[in-house]
């Protein structure tokens, strides 16, 4: 039987790497492209996952869910590929992006009346502090040349 | 040349728009898997992802770019994150997910290494602080 630890050490390696793929995909076509690419990617993996499961037993409402929650991740896909295609670094825009979770608590908060832990409320704010860090991008200096032709 | 002076970079707003939307998908995926498996959840994401891909495809009228390159980056994201995610899904049936959940999260680390060397990115000194918080706060909120 293989142990738990190979499993998770395989999606680690394969969500790092695609991390990298993203940035070089979208550094040769648009992000509209790369969400159609990927979009096809998933899809070639749907025969074989319907091979082992089906979506009988499923509510109507289940079924909805999950359809608009597959859709607003193709959103977040287009803008984390637009993100990367504006110039953002991989080694920036991918921890960044990953802090989602803090949206999904805030969500699940007001929604489902959930009261995020104490602990919860410690990532919380470490995650709006390594928001504000990843983003720290000094703004390019201008040239003297350019400064004296503006004083002109 | 930089100087410190802080800006807010377009790529920002994209960013900040991937959170608001993946944060979306959390939570829709929370009150789902409440009645479907992780591989039913796992189907009709990528049924849903279709229309958005469509409607992309329509507005750029069908001009879908070809570079070989990028044509193959974008399949391997695909199939990677979705076997990266059954394998998520396979760790999960041995272990608690607030066992597996934390761990997988520190992908981002990878990311980072694989950047550096293969792309030659580097991080300031802020950044790299962000990184190891961004670590942290990830680490904590899958718990």
């Amino acid at each position: 039987m293989i142990h738990w630890m190979v499993y998770a050490s395989f999606a680690i390696v394969l969500w790092g790497v695609n991390g990298l793929f993203m940035k070089l995909g979208t550094n040769r076509i648009s992000a509209r492209s790369m969400v159609i690419w990927v979009t096809a990617g998933f899809v070639v993996l749907l025969p074989f996952m319907w091979m082992t499961t089906t979506l009988s037993g499923l509510s109507a409402a289940i079924i909805f869910v999950g359809l608009i929650a597959g859709a607003v991740n193709g959103l977040g896909n287009w803008a984390v590929f637009a993100c990367l295609e504006r110039g953002a670094k991989a080694s920036v825009a991918i921890p960044l992006t990953a802090l989602y979770p803090l949206c999904t608590v805030a969500l699940a908060t007001a929604f489902l009346k959930e009261r995020p832990t104490a602990l919860q409320w410690l990532g919380i704010a470490l995650a709006v502090a390594a928001g504000a860090m990843l983003s720290y991008e000094p703004a390019p200096a201008t040239s003297p040349e350019v400064q004296v032709h503006c004083v002109q | 040349m930089q100087t410190d002076r802080w800006h807010f970079p377009v790529w920002l707003w994209y960013a900040l728009l991937c959170i608001f939307w993946w944060g979306l998908w959390g939570f829709l995926s929370k009150i789902g898997s409440a009645a479907a498996s992780p591989l039913q959840m796992q189907i009709l994401f990528t049924l849903g992802m279709l229309p958005v891909a469509l409607g992309m495809l329509l507005q750029m009228r069908g001009r879908l770019d070809r570079n070989r390159g990028g044509v193959t980056y974008g399949l391997l994201c695909g199939v990677a994150t979705g076997l990266g995610t059954l394998g998520y899904y396979a760790a999960l049936q041995e272990q608690n997910a607030s066992v597996v959940t934390p761990l997988t999260g520190v992908f981002p680390v990878l990311t980072v290494v694989l950047a550096f060397v293969v792309l030659r990115e580097r991080l300031n000194k802020v950044q790299m602080g962000g990184m190891l918080l961004a670590l942290a706060s990830i680490v904590i909120l899958s718990i």
